[in-house]
């Protein structure tokens, strides 16, 4: 079996893309525009480590590959590494998927300080931590949970990666959409009353739920934290 | 040294302009020596509002790309001692000045001026890079409406990208009568999504087109509200306390009486 020519793998120090050694340049690009292409929303705006690796490029080559993730990312450092032909199979992912997030619990999370504006956009491979407002038109996404210590009025999509154990939770909840994995929430429509209390979303049973979170009414929550679906 | 201060709003037909030119108006009649910056380039009008049209002859262009020194470039306005324009080029386009010439301007008018007000055109483009390149300040101007406010909420994100944090907000064209009415947003929702300090609110006024139209800023009426409003402005601006004007229109005999009973004063806004 032929292996594929790009493999994507998330990594702590940004993405690292595998390509292979038996595959001419033509084919290289065209299966890394698709697999950038289906992750357009996630790379979007997003500045990323570059990683490549695999057989030696010409700079011609180096250009034409970077031109097309540029296409989609802002190129964060970028490197080429050369990869032996064999016997480093057992570290190549078995997988072409974007390794969804798994720190739900404990893991990277990013301190957001002030108000995400309008036209603004934060995206963080782990958890998000917001200290201040999300208005209308800011967008917040996350492999992990979004957290807004204030009100969220803009669109959050946690669990970005397809974790769907990851929540949102909001001082003041009035997202005017909210996403979780691969599910899509938006606010109903006309007059909304501002919620009183903080609330987390959630999904349970391939639903999304929005629930208060505080001490006394807080089931959901231990429901959340201890009974993983 | 004076203080640029520039005037955006994002969205078109807030009252920038109009702002710009009154504000300016007032703090020259507070005895401060003023130059109005028209940034608009290719769509001028603060030389239409402030009445100075037929009066330009070199512009912004001209000064900057040296067909004329910057002082020629300078309408005084003699109505009112300090006030001074600097107006648009009407056949040229955003791109015939560069944000590093702009700024290049503003010091230079900075030694000779206190306030350098910069209108700013509608947009977040290559004009409003411009306008806010030289600025110390910026004043966002809104009216109650979601898109406005939208806009707004962008223009002070791009502000804060540029290192003009903390603008002050002038929330124009308020209708009191359409906020009683829960028609209109209230200045609490707007300040509370916008989070920035309020600078002042101007009530919608009829006298501000009319002023418009004759090329006379209303602040010099000294019984239109909205003139009220924008002296009440140029005061801030000028470090001083002053409360906010009260918008109240008159009420009718139940309406004070219903608020009487309720025990809710007239809000001052």
């Amino acid at each position: 079996m032929k292996e594929q020519p790009v493999v994507f793998k998330g990594t702590r120090k940004g993405l690292h893309v595998y390509i292979s050694n038996d595959s001419d340049m033509s084919e290289i690009l065209e299966a890394a525009a698709g697999k950038l292409r289906s992750g357009k929303p996630f790379f979007e705006g997003a500045t990323v480590n570059l990683t490549f690796l695999g057989r030696e490029f010409d700079s011609r080559e180096q250009a034409q590959l970077l031109e097309l993730f540029s296409r989609y990312m802002k190129p964060g450092s970028v490197d080429f590494q050369i990869q032996p032909v064999s016997g480093e199979k057992q570290e190549n992912p078995t997988t072409d998927h974007y390794h969804s997030f798994n720190g739900i619990e404990e893991g990277m999370t990013r301190f957001v300080r002030g108000t995400v504006r309008s036209g603004q956009r934060i995206f963080y491979e782990g958890n998000i931590v917001i200290i201040g407002d999300v208005n209308p038109g800011g967008e917040v996404i996350a492999g992990g949970n979004i957290l807004v210590l204030g009100t969220m009025r803009g669109i959050a999509h946690a669990g970005a990666t397809g974790n769907p154990d990851a929540v949102v939770a909001s001082y003041c909840l009035q997202p005017t959409q909210l996403r979780i994995a691969g599910y899509i929430a938006r606010a109903p429509e006309g007059e909304t009353e501002k919620p009183p209390y903080p609330e987390v979303a959630y999904i349970k049973q391939e639903q999304l739920f929005i629930e208060p979170y505080l001490p006394g009414k807080g089931k959901q929550t231990d429901y959340i934290l201890n009974n993983k679906v | 040294m004076g203080e640029v201060i520039v005037i955006t709003s994002g969205k078109g037909g807030v009252g920038k302009t109009t702002t710009t030119a009154n504000i300016g108006t007032a703090l020259a009649l507070a005895g401060k020596k003023v130059v109005l910056i028209d940034a608009d380039i290719g769509l001028r009008n603060l030389d239409v509002v402030m009445g100075l049209e037929n009066r330009i002859v070199y512009d912004l262009v001209d000064a900057v790309e040296g067909v004329c020194r910057l002082k020629q470039a300078l309408i005084r306005d003699k109505r009112f001692e300090g006030l001074y324009l600097l107006p648009a080029a009407q056949t040229r386009d955003k791109n015939a000045v560069s944000p590093a010439q702009m700024q290049k301007l503003c010091e230079e008018l900075k030694e000779h001026f206190d306030f350098i007000l910069i209108d700013s055109p509608a947009g977040i483009e290559q004009g409003f890079k411009n306008a806010i390149a030289g600025a110390d300040k910026a004043i966002v101007v809104t009216v109650p409406e979601v898109s406005a406010v939208r806009d707004a909420d962008r223009i002070i994100g791009l502000l804060a990208a540029n290192e003009l944090i903390e603008p002050k907000l002038i929330v124009n064209r308020l209708r009191m009568d359409m906020v009683k009415r829960g028609d209109m947003m209230n200045i609490e929702d707007t300040i509370d999504i916008l989070g920035v300090d309020l600078l002042g609110v101007v009530p919608d006024d009829e006298n501000i087109i009319v002023s418009s139209n004759r090329g006379e800023p209303v602040v010099t009426e000294e019984r239109s509200l909205a003139g009220q409003a924008y002296r009440n402005i140029s005061q801030r601006l000028l470090g001083k306390e002053v409360p906010l004007i009260n918008m109240e229109t008159e009420d009718t005999f139940m309406e004070k009486l219903r608020r009487l009973f309720s025990g809710k004063n007239n809000k001052r806004y």
